[in-house]
């Protein structure tokens, strides 16, 4: 029993407890701030977790957000493992979601191959613009890609998909109808009946095993992760540091475009007027008449906390049933023992 | 009544303890050595002495009053000043700044910098010391980095001052230089405790000789004589083998070939300025070369050149290939290995594992790839009888390379350049042994010639002279990005150090 | 011209609140979050007390507590102050807007809130502020002994430290200081121009002034320069937008993009040749033994 306990809360298990606490913890704090508001706290959590979990249907829509979820958090995993932060995912989805639309649209053999391939080529090139500008210019990838965000938010519905990609005939006020719609080759097929679920989901599990098995079991995503632990050990070593960060960029982008197509292909159709964030089993906690930004806010509370794992950090020791190590890492030691 | 009592310190990092009681005391105007190897924990003393760690257990006391623990202000106002191995200077800041920050002179507010600048300058004139204390610290050398912290602790009072290893970094007239200033503060009466494991400069200025290892000192007392080294030599590191027996690489000749070969050499710093003025030499197959200089004179440049990570002008051939240096990946397509100086930032990956680090470099072939696969079997085996040749001490090779003690990354390194793939044509080892003890300095020597004896050509640069001269056969001088001299092994500090000043005329 | 004047305080505020975190050390992503919860504050306290200046005042606060929070993960749990930063702009993101809906029941805008007067040429007293701040935080930085301190901590905290200052505390005091002033900024937005809360507030500008702190080689002068030098292009985009009708061409988003374009292009022509604070976004961490050989 101890020797579960200890390979259970092994030191490099900790970031992934660390996690798991910061949603538990965040959860409550909503549930607490909800039930404080006044609100039924108890139904709303309910509703949320039947909204994401409960019956086919549900289950669906909550594994067609996941999928989404899933593609850009990978995104942003593979940005990490060649050092940089990519905050630009949304802006690589938009330029994926509309890449599929457009392309979804000529009715060809295989439209949904070449939507998808469309969606992730568009996401890798905005992806691979603030990674060329770090490694050319030294550009913080933080700025430029928040930066890029706002650029490819106010081009694709500010302008494109109000303008020249518009559907004809939609009047002269702001179109609410987006873009024209996919032609049904290039929908993403649904997999059971009752539900929305679409071939999406399976598409992002294997895209996360594809990257996990590229970065773990071929020396280029060695490469990679050497780049992001050690750039300048990585390039003494003869690795192209440079190019393996572009390289990163690029599918980390490639990967949230793949995002937004999935959402295109599979849900929408086309490229839509007004384009929402989704969360799932958010739409129905509006029902008991709490905000659903909530639920932005749980998403901050969850980051801040992962942000920061020492918090857990005597916690973690204790569960791993040893006292508490000190505050700060154990240091090189001077003496050989 | 002592200017300082160190009594019964201890001081933990976790399951390891670097201090063990110790126990160390020095009178007004004194001037005491603690010796001791690296890692036997003289700099862990000092910053216990300096409030900068807090001990576990034991008291520092200044003047009689006892100082709080882990307070650097009280250990400051009690007279007490540290200057440190490392400097812990702040580099665009003026001389003048960093001798008054926390102390500031103030006038309706701001900061009196007339007064700053007038009694920072008065410190320097008086001790003879000679400061520019309107430059910024990051233009200084590094002899003159040192004046710098001395005169900030002299200006805040300091009574009782601790030199740590202050002599690494200095040409030996730097050094001597230094060996007269520190008799001059004893003669005004503060007391200086002077740490270093280099024993004949110690003998020669100390009162007193503290020896400490691993943690405990064990003994305190006046030299017997003045060439006392070899019993002390013998107490440091407590009857392992001072001598090692070694095929000493004079024996082995070079071959005829050459591996090397520089010809007006030049390069740039990371400043803009040359740091290499057409530098010229040839290294033979089976040849140990030596380059030695003050820091900051050319030797990282060069290493750098040569190891691909800085372009250079001039000629640069490694078995007659002169595109070598283009880039690290085709230095070492053509033989080259490289130990860094800086090894956490030039040649590890801190948060990978030992295994993944040891195939840093070669890991796209075999044995530890296959296609574009990694060949993990392959991979493992090769970490295991690399960690078992080279002695690297990690408890399992999955282990963080960033969790092992610096000699143990260090011989690490030196497994991976050495052995790791191909024997290597060239190797280009900077500051092989710096912080390393005796015995993992050992290994890593052994490893050189083991690559010396395969036929390899090795650069070796080092500010220990006494490193060079047992590894090398000849040494190069370099001063100001020119080679200002050669010599042999068994040169004398005095020749060495007026070519590394640059006051002997070049030689051809 | 009016128009810059107007429109340049919020972004200069803010971006001298990022000059003052990250010369002592911390970065700070934060600094949209903070002005969005200034932005906010100000506009509630406006409302609540029929006052201006308390509204300004209850937007310093914001930011400052908001900042507060950055600061705890940051320097006492050593968190990843990138991170930190991004999450506090998520926080705020969401919570200000529940705020809005459940203290005003607006999604857009909040009511209006008394707004700070104006003088003669139309410019309110933080137009003038924003001409000064610069100036004295330049002298500040420059030529006093906590300046020195901050610029000491921000380089080399490790050998500031020696010298028995505390450098957690003076950066925590930094980084609040921050926070207060890029409430201030936002607050601009709301009681200072546009007499209300609007829910999209601060709208990128946060992100903006972090840009101009970087173009400003992390200097008051320059970050302030670069400030107005941004709210100049800003103004510009939108006399061309208005003037070419590009609300009817449905070219609004070309407009609106430009700001952020030509900021991206400015930082990748320009960086290169300068550095962040040597110890800007490392965690000081007083045992260390990555000091020692």
């Amino acid at each position: 029993m101890p020797e579960l306990r200890t390979r259970l809360f092994a030191p490099a298990r900790d970031p992934l407890w660390g996690a798991i606490a910061a949603l538990l913890v965040s959860l409550l704090v909503s549930f607490l701030a909800i039930a404080v508001s006044g609100r039924d706290a108890v139904s709303g959590f309910a509703d949320l977790v039947s909204g994401a979990f409960g019956g086919i249907g549900p289950l669906g829509e909550t594994a067609i957000k996941s999928a989404v979820l899933i593609l850009t958090g990978l995104s942003v995993a593979v940005a990490f493992t060649v050092g940089l932060f990519n905050i630009g995912a949304e802006g690589q989805l938009i330029w994926g979601g509309l890449a599929a639309a457009v392309v979804g649209q000529i009715d060809v053999p295989g439209a949904m191959v070449w939507s998808l391939a469309a969606a992730a080529l568009a996401g890798a090139l905005w992806g691979l613009l603030p990674g060329w500008l770090k490694v050319r210019r030294g550009v913080h990838e933080v700025i430029s890609t928040i930066l890029l965000n706002w650029i490819a938010i106010h081009l694709v519905q500010g302008w494109l998909v109000p303008g020249p990609l518009g559907a004809p005939g939609s009047g002269a006020t702001v179109s609410v109808a987006g873009t024209e719609p996919i032609v049904a080759a290039a929908r993403l097929p649904r997999l059971f009946f009752g539900s929305r679920l679409d071939l999406g989901f399976p598409l992002a599990l294997l895209a996360a095993a594809a990257v996990w098995w590229l970065l773990t079991r071929t020396w280029r995503g060695f490469e990679w992760r050497a780049v992001g632990t050690g750039r300048d050990a990585a390039r003494a070593s003869g690795v192209p540091a440079d190019r393996r960060i572009c390289e990163g960029m690029a599918l980390s982008g490639a990967l949230a475009g793949l995002g937004g197509a999935l959402l295109i292909l599979g849900t929408e159709h086309k490229y839509p007027g007004v384009f929402r964030a989704l969360r799932a089993g958010a739409t129905r906690l509006q029902l008991v008449g709490i905000h659903p930004s909530f639920a932005e806010l749980t998403q901050g509370l969850a980051v801040l906390l992962v942000a920061a794992p020492r918090l857990f950090l005597p916690l973690l020791a204790r569960l791993r049933g040893r006292p508490a190590a000190a505050a700060s890492d154990p240091p090189i030691p001077t003496v050989q023992p | 009544m002592n200017a300082l009592e160190l009594h019964g310190i201890v001081k933990r990092f976790g399951p390891v303890t670097a201090l063990d009681g110790v126990s160390l005391a020095m009178a007004p105007g004194e001037v005491v050595a603690l010796v001791g190897e690296n890692g036997a924990g003289k700099s862990t003393l000092v910053s216990v002495a300096c409030g900068l760690y807090r001990a576990d257990a034991g008291t520092v006391s200044a003047f009689g009053r006892q100082l709080p623990p882990g307070d650097p202000r009280a250990a400051i106002d009690a007279g007490i000043g540290v200057v440190y191995q490392h400097f812990m200077l702040v580099g665009p800041l003026t001389v003048w700044e960093n001798a008054v920050l926390g102390r500031e002179p103030r006038r309706l507010g701001f900061i009196d910098r007339r007064r700053s600048r007038r009694e920072a300058a008065d410190v320097a004139a008086r001790l003879g010391l000679a400061i520019d204390v309107d430059a910024r610290v990051e233009t200084l050398s590094v002899a003159a980095q040192q004046r710098v912290e001395i005169l900030k602790q002299l200006w805040r009072g300091a009574r009782a001052l601790i030199l740590d290893e202050p002599t690494a970094l200095l040409s030996p007239q730097e050094s001597a230089e230094l060996m007269r200033t520190v008799r001059a503060l004893a003669a005004e009466g503060r007391a200086v405790l002077f740490i270093s494991h280099k024993l004949r400069e110690v003998l020669a200025v100390a009162d007193r000789i503290a020896v400490i290892r691993r943690g405990n000192i064990l003994r305190a007392a006046a030299p017997r004589s003045r060439t006392d080294t070899a019993a002390l030599a013998d107490l440091m590191m407590g009857g392992a083998p001072a001598v090692v027996a070694r095929s000493s690489p004079s024996r082995m000749l070079p071959q005829p070939g050459i591996v090397l070969r520089a010809r007006e050499l030049t390069c740039s710093s990371d400043r803009g300025l040359p740091a290499l003025r057409g530098v010229s030499f040839d290294v033979r197959s089976g040849e140990v070369v030596g380059v030695a200089g003050v820091d900051g004179n050319g030797q990282t440049e060069l290493a750098e050149a040569i190891a691909g990570l800085r372009s250079a002008g001039g000629l640069l051939s490694l078995d007659g290939d002169t595109s070598f240096h283009r880039s690290p990946a085709a230095a070492r397509r053509a033989g080259m290995a490289h130990l860094p100086e800086d090894r956490r930032r030039l040649a590890l990956c801190g948060s990978l594992s030992v295994e993944e680090n040891l195939a840093l470099g070669h890991h796209s072939s075999p044995p530890y790839a296959r296609g574009f696969l990694i060949d993990r079997p392959g991979r493992r085996a090769m970490a295991q009888r690399l960690i078992a040749e080279f002695d690297v001490r990690t408890p399992d090779p999955s282990a963080r390379a960033a969790d092992l003690s610096g000699g143990n990354q260090q011989k690490l390194v030196a497994a991976r350049e050495l052995s790791g793939g191909p024997p290597p044509r060239l190797i280009v080892a900077v500051h092989p042994t710096r912080g390393l003890d005796p015995r993992a300095s050992r290994r890593v020597h052994e490893a050189l010639f083991a690559a010396q004896r395969g036929g390899a050509a090795i650069l070796v640069v080092s500010l220990d002279l006494d490193e060079l001269r047992e590894l090398c056969h000849r040494i190069l001088v370099l001063f100001d990005g020119r080679i200002a001299g050669e010599a042999a092994p068994d040169a004398s500090d005095e020749q060495l150090g007026r070519m590394m000043l640059g006051q002997v005329p070049a030689v051809a | 011209m009016n128009l810059i004047l107007d429109f340049a305080p919020p972004l200069v505020f803010a971006a001298l609140g990022g000059v003052l975190s990250e010369r002592a050390g911390v970065v700070n992503i934060g600094l949209e979050g903070m002005m969005r919860f200034g932005a906010f504050a100000a506009a509630a306290g406006s409302i609540v007390s029929g006052s201006p200046w308390i509204g300004l005042a209850c937007g310093a606060l914001a930011g400052a507590a908001a900042a507060a929070v950055h600061a705890l993960l940051s320097l006492r749990f050593r968190a990843d102050q990138v991170v930190s930063g991004i999450a506090l702009n998520l926080v705020a993101l969401g919570l200000v807007t529940y705020l809005l809906q459940s203290i005003f029941g607006s999604s857009g805008v909040s009511p209006n809130a008394a707004s700070l007067p104006r003088d003669g040429f139309g410019h309110s007293a933080l137009a003038y502020a924003a001409l000064i701040a610069p100036l004295v935080f330049h002298l500040w930085l420059l030529r006093t002994p906590a300046g020195l301190r901050v610029r000491a901590i921000g380089e080399h905290p490790i050998a500031t430290a020696t010298l028995g200052i505390r450098v957690l505390r003076l950066r925590a005091a930094c980084v609040l200081s921050s926070g207060a002033l890029a409430g201030i900024g936002g607050a601009t937005l709301s009681v200072g121009i546009l007499g209300q809360f609007d829910s999209r507030m601060p709208a990128g500008q946060g992100f903006m002034a972090l840009a101009a702190m970087v173009f400003g080689r992390w200097t008051p002068l320059g970050a302030a320069a670069a400030a107005f030098l941004f709210s100049a292009a800003e103004a510009l985009q939108r006399q061309l937008s208005f003037s070419l009708h590009a609300a009817d061409l449905r070219l609004e988003g070309i407009f609106l993009a430009l700001p952020y374009a030509l900021t991206l292009l400015l930082l990748a022509l320009r960086v290169g040749r300068t550095r962040a604070p040597a110890a800007d976004g490392v965690p000081y961490d007083p045992e260390d033994q990555a000091v020692q050989p």
